[in-house]
């Protein structure tokens, strides 16, 4: 596999040194494996999803698991340490988030596919006028899943602002798409709707953020950009006033994609209106698309200004500081005041933008430090992939259980009591929420212990406190949902639906939250290698990316020595 | 240097593969027959692993592993690491520590668990949750196989706390029962005093040595101890940077940790005077009596001062304060169990006394401490099973007072005790003999030497240990002759015979015929009956062997073993590294006096319990009249619940109903004020999520707009 994929690269390098100049995308083909695997998916997933047979319709998850597996296979690694049996490799920041989304896409997958055969409104479903993916797949609901997370993939990867520009919109606009797939269901009607004005508008902001950047530097490519800010900032000692205001409009209008402030409005109603398992996929897919964005965009700056070198400048810092208060404050006071556990996971999704805003400001550290405490971005990727896991239990459960009328339950009523006749499934609810409340010893602690931590040792004390402070505000909400899973008076005709896969894709997704909170380790240790340059490096800095990145595995690789002694 | 024994790392995880297996039988109804089983191999498992890794193990007589140092780690994952560990970050890693000591608890965890999880698959034989007995029973042992395992204070913190709750499930078996659930309370409450200590105390040594773990601790603390004289092994930077930390410390944080690791250990293991909860653990199915109870979980505060010896010696009061408290404790519950007449009972309090001696020994830093531990958990666990036997075979009756003769109808029981008895009475020439007077000895050196600070400290504790030598053997067989010998006659206990049936099936009498049918011996109906020899009596064998002549073997050799196996081997850890035995005529001749006298007492108690409670049963009645305020003391164990309900209940209960008074009217009051700040701006933010498109995107243009407009002020403003 390895083998395919280098000779693929040192295809790439042997094209013609004028067409590598111009065409980013060539240039880059060789790492562009698992985008191509899942697009490739995607049209068969079209193609079967049209099938004649039932079988045929039927094999379409199928295909989409099979080619999500077969792409995680394929994230290429920049580097492999071999040690008998064992083998490490280290992703680059890319690779990483390429494989949370393709992980955490499988477990979505999951919870998206299983359908449950036996409810009436399955049979109804059938009929092409009442498509709703709560109750019945379709091929080309599959198709637009695997298309977005090719677009998350490539945001990821990005090397250009056209690129990333194009890739943000693969991300989002087969979104608009599931979220309005249930055709009869006017609620998802109208969040999709919004969602896709509400998305285009934010799209026009940071395009014109986009090109007023490229005003400023004369660039689309981002190293160039890069180079171009670096020399700004040496000669004149502080950046443009076009290429700061490009910078904060392309930082708001990429807040719509992570559903923070001020670009929040739309979450609650969306999250709400489509059906659980699209949920889950908007709580995870473009929030991750956007962080890549976010930091992809913020590494042409660098974390190199201020007086000790290691700060954003100045007013991109105020920037990032008031999104995140305002989201960690309005997501959690909204959250705890809703009737719909649905609309609480919403304000909560605004609420852990807020906090993984956090890590932005913190940015990587110019000397790599040993532990992943102190890299912000570090801390971010490993936050997503914590958020998104939980993220898959909760609202994967919310998509396993049906209330009277059939339709997935919302409200508090309707999941009170469940522990007393589904004790797996209140189990795994609760897990999930535990992580998101960051109670120890889950991921989501891990996740919160690094993303303050870094925040702390870089000196952002009164955020970690207000951070802090918002995490038990957010503890109102969690457990009252926790407690109404176990304690609440059973609601009458609640029913979990007899659907394996769902119920599978929730509970690898809440044991996992377990699992990885002991044995997360290795998973930091892998997100901290990731983000131990920045995605964007300067024409300088990429010079000596490969000497950098062997010098700085040696004490990592001294670290994981099986076996020592004294 | 590199040790070739990877599969040591996962000795710990065969239990827990046990769990998951017994889980699963849990839950299903037709699987659970093999929760038993899956539970013995699992720790089957371990033991076999542990025996596999041993000659790889620096320290042990024999040990292949090439090279210097006197332990090896075997890295499993990176658990908790913050910071850089040289500038005095955190590190705690799930990394596990052999040396021989650990080497010897593992035996001893796993081996002897192995024999009594065997035994308990016919104890346990149709009783309701057969399978959550066996998942406690595997959860146990893979939470105290990290506890002796963990290379840092840590896991060792956690396995501690494993086995608390371990014991917690498993002392509350019987839910149903009021007298289980209250013992089962009463035990977790009793080890949280304990435990608060521990856990301050390990807070305590992070903030002396900048680290927990063990690799720099103990030598970092024999560096302190030494004063900087000549040492035989290499301080690494780590090691040199904790002894610098604590150079920079209060002094007084140096004399501190000692007596707050102690108060965990004191909990764990039942000393004065937070014993009361080990009694009443009793209600506990006998099996876990003999695994948890006695053989391991209440030794492992006797492995922590074992383990951090070096540490203990920073205060000069520590080892004395432990030997005097040994000492007392081991006197206290000698003569409360003179008086007992609960079977279970009876061992329980001997567990306490024997306990004592653990501390005692490991307080004069003698092998007998750790070698007493091993041979207990031998005759302890035979002991408690045999009585485990009988206690079925009579249907659950406990009152010692209301058998005799058992010999006839439980002939194999019998002899299988009488073992275990003589090793508890300190026999010559059975192990509990070699390894009580072994620790005893040294105590009396130690305070007849006077080159320690605080000998006479020590002098006492060997004191009192010598004068419970004689109180032990009498009260053993006290039990012994009553239960056994005289003419046969006895009474049944209230339990009904074990249906096989579990907890969800609906008991058919067709059922309970056909359970009949197959397995008579566990219906009462014809009075009592000797135990099957499988999966019974067969694991008690080794167990009675280990009992007569695991002092001879550890000691003396007989040819299979290398002689004095336990010195080199306990003399070979970590924590003695730099500690050599004074060895001398004189206190050869100390030894030889102590074992002479402790020997004989051992045997005077033998004989008069035989004139009293065999021979002539009716003289105890002359004997107890003058002397009766004396025994309603003993009976009444001292009043020492009674004191802790005086002390330390009542005042709390009123203490907690203040505070909840308190809590109701002040703190609700302000926490609900607080929890209606978050809730008053949620309600003013509510209005902006109106639903309504258009307004939502004029929300986000002003936001925008606003939001330009702070950033570019507070710009311009800078």
């Amino acid at each position: 596999m390895i083998d395919i994929m280098t000779t693929l690269m040192t295809l790439a390098q042997a094209a013609p040194e004028a067409a590598k100049a111009t065409n980013v995308i060539t240039e880059h083909l060789g790492n562009l494996i698992p985008e191509l695997i899942l697009l490739t998916g995607g049209v068969l997933c079209l193609m079967t999803g049209l099938g004649r047979e039932e079988g045929t319709r039927k094999a379409t998850a199928w295909i989409a698991g099979a080619s999500l597996l077969l792409a995680i296979i394929f994230i290429p690694n920049i580097h492999t340490i071999t040690k008998g049996f064992y083998t490490k490799e280290i992703l680059d920041m890319s690779g990483f988030i390429k494989l949370a989304a393709c992980s955490i896409g499988f477990l979505l997958l999951l919870v998206s596919a299983a359908v449950p055969d036996l409810l009436p409104q399955t049979k109804e479903a059938e009929k092409a006028s009442k498509f709703d993916p709560g109750n019945i797949f379709r091929g080309e609901y599959f198709a637009f899943f695997l298309f977005s997370l090719v677009g998350l993939m490539l945001t990821a990867g990005a090397k250009d602002l056209i690129w990333l520009f194009l890739a943000l919109e693969l991300t989002s606009l087969p979104t608009y798409v599931m979220v309005a797939s249930a055709r009869k269901n006017i609620a998802a009607q109208e969040a999709g709707v919004k969602y896709f004005f509400l998305g285009a508008l934010s799209a026009a902001i940071f395009l014109y953020g986009f090109a007023l950047i490229y005003g400023a530097t004369g660039h689309t490519d981002l190293t160039e950009i890069k180079n171009v800010i670096a020399a700004q900032n040496l000669a004149n000692g502080e950046l443009s006033g076009m290429l700061i205001t490009g910078l904060v409009l392309t930082i708001l209008g990429f807040c719509f994609k992570i559903a923070a402030f001020p670009m929040h409005y739309y979450a609650a109603d969306v999250y709400q209106g489509a059906s659980s398992a699209v949920t889950a996929f908007l709580a995870f897919v473009p929030k991750a698309a956007g962080f890549a964005a976010l930091i992809i965009i913020l590494s042409t700056v660098g974390w190199i200004y201020g007086p000790e070198k290691n700060h954003l400048p100045e007013i991109l810092e105020i920037l990032l500081w008031v999104i995140a208060v305002a989201s960690m404050f309005l997501g959690n006071v909204l959250g705890m005041i809703q009737k719909s556990v649905k609309r609480a996971l919403a304000y909560s999704s605004v609420a852990h933008s807020g906090y993984m805003v956090i890590g932005l400001l913190v940015g990587i550290p110019a000397v790599a430090s040993d532990s992943a405490i102190g890299n912000g971005i570090a801390a971010i990727i490993f936050y997503l992939f914590a958020y998104g896991l939980a993220s898959v239990g909760s609202f994967g459960i919310l998509a396993c259980v049906r209330n009277e009328k059939g339709e997935e339950v919302d409200s508090y009523d309707e999941i009170a009591g469940l522990f007393k006749n589904h004790k797996v499934i209140a189990a795994i609810l609760a897990l999930s929420v535990f992580s998101l409340l960051g109670m120890p010893p889950l991921m989501g602690f891990l996740g919160k212990i690094y993303i303050f931590g870094s925040a702390f040792q870089a000196g952002f004390i009164w955020l970690v406190i207000i951070a802090v402070i918002n995490s038990a505000i957010s503890g109102a909400y969690y457990l009252r949902i926790a407690n109404a899973a176990f304690f609440g008076k059973p609601a009458e005709g609640i029913t979990a639906t007899n659907t394996p896969g769902r119920l599978t894709g929730a509970f690898i997704g809440a044991v996992a939250t377990l699992v990885l909170g002991f044995t997360g380790g290795f998973l930091v240790d892998t997100a901290s290698h990731a983000a131990e340059k920045p995605p964007v490096l300067r024409d300088d800095e990429s010079k000596d990316k490969a000497a950098a990145f062997d010098i700085n595995l040696e004490p990592q690789a001294a670290l994981n020595k099986d076996i020592y002694a004294q | 240097m590199t040790l070739d024994f990877d599969y040591a790392k996962f000795i710990p995880w065969f239990p827990a593969i046990g769990v998951i297996i017994c889980f699963i039988c849990c839950m299903k109804p037709a699987l659970r027959k093999l929760a038993g089983p899956a539970c013995v191999l699992s720790i089957l498992a371990s033991f076999i692993a542990a025996c596999m890794a041993y000659s790889y193990v620096p320290g042990v007589p024999g040990s292949t592993a090439a090279g210097e140092g006197n332990f090896a780690i075997s890295h499993l994952f990176n658990w908790i690491n913050i910071g850089d560990p040289e500038k005095g970050g955190f590190v705690a890693n799930f990394s596990y520590f052999f040396d021989p000591l650990t080497m010897i608890m593992l035996f001893v965890v796993t081996g002897i668990g192995t024999l009594i999880a065997t035994y308990a698959m016919g104890y346990m034989h149709g009783e309701r949750g057969y399978a959550r007995f066996f998942a406690g029973v595997a959860l146990f042992i893979f939470s105290m196989t990290n506890l002796v395992m963990g290379d840092n204070l840590l896991v060792l913190y956690l396995g501690w706390e494993g086995v608390g709750i371990c014991s917690y499930l498993l002392i509350g078996y019987y839910y149903d029962k009021p007298i289980a659930v209250e013992a089962a309370k009463k035990a977790f409450i009793v080890n949280r005093i304990g435990d608060l200590g521990f856990a301050l105390g390990i807070f305590l040594t992070y903030m002396t040595f900048g680290s927990i773990e063990y690799k720099v601790i103990i030598p970092a603390a024999q560096e302190l101890l030494a004063h900087g004289a000549e040492h035989a092994v290499a301080l690494t930077p780590a090691v040199k940077a904790a002894v610098a930390q604590a150079h920079s410390v209060s002094p007084s944080y140096l004399a501190w940790i000692p007596f707050l690791l102690m108060l965990g250990a004191f909990g764990k293991s039942a000393q004065l005077p937070l014993f009361v909860w080990l009694p009443d653990a009793m209600a506990g199915p006998t099996p876990v009596s003999a695994l948890v109870h006695a053989a391991t979980m209440v030794t492992s505060g006797v492995y922590m001062i074992a383990r951090l010896t070096p540490i203990f010696q920073l205060s000069e009061y520590a080892l004395p304060v432990v030997a005097v408290i040994g000492g007392i404790t081991c006197l206290f519950a000698g003569t409360i169990a003179l008086t007992n007449n609960d079977l279970k009972g009876v061992f329980a309090y001997s567990t306490v006394s024997q306990l004592g001696y653990m501390f005692i020994g490991v307080a004069v830093i003698s092998v007998g401490g750790v070698f007493h531990l091993t041979t207990h958990a031998f005759f302890k666990a035979l002991l408690f099973l045999t009585a485990g036997s009988v206690m079925h075979a009579l249907a659950g009756n406990l009152d010692i007072r209301t058998m005799s003769g058992m010999r006839k109808k439980m002939p194999v029981t019998c002899w299988l005790m009488f073992f275990g008895c003589l090793a508890l009475a300190g026999f010559p020439f059975t192990a509990g003999y070699y390894s009580k007077d072994l620790l005893l000895g040294d105590a009396i050196v130690k305070g007849t030497i006077g080159n320690v600070p605080h000998a006479n400290w020590y002098l006492v504790a060997g004191i009192l240990g010598i004068i419970t030598a004689f109180i032990t053997a009498f009260y053993t067989f006290r039990l012994w002759f009553k239960v056994f010998m005289g003419p046969t006659s006895w009474e049944m206990g209230t339990d009904e015979g074990h249906e096989p049936v579990d907890d969800m099936e609906v008991i058919t009498d067709a059922v309970a015929k056909e359970a009949e049918e197959a397995d008579p011996h566990h219906t009462h109906h014809h009075g009592p009956h000797e135990m099957p020899m499988w999966p019974m009596n067969l694991p008690l064998i080794p167990l009675a062997l280990g009992a007569a002549v695991l002092g001879m073997i550890a000691v003396g050799g007989l040819g299979l073993i290398a002689p004095k196996w336990i010195e080199s081997m306990l003399f070979n850890s970590t924590q003695f590294a730099a500690f050599h035995p004074e060895h001398s005529a004189a206190t050869d001749a100390t030894h030889h006096t102590v074992e002479f006298i402790s020997g004989s007492l051992a045997v005077l108690g033998i004989a008069l319990a035989f004139v009293f409670h065999c021979w002539k049963r009716e003289w105890v009645a002359v004997v107890c009249k003058p002397i009766k305020p004396a025994i309603n003391i003993l009976v009444g164990k001292y009043y020492v619940d009674e004191l802790y309900e005086l002390l330390i209940r009542r005042p709390l209960h009123t203490f907690g109903r203040v505070l909840f008074v308190f809590d109701d009217y002040v703190l609700a009051g302000l926490v609900n004020f607080a929890s209606f700040i978050p809730r008053l701006a949620g309600w003013a933010a509510r209005p902006t999520q109106n639903g309504v498109l258009q307004k939502y995107g004029v929300g986000m243009g002003l936001g925008l707009a606003i939001t330009l407009l702070i950033v570019f002020y507070a710009w311009l403003a800078a």
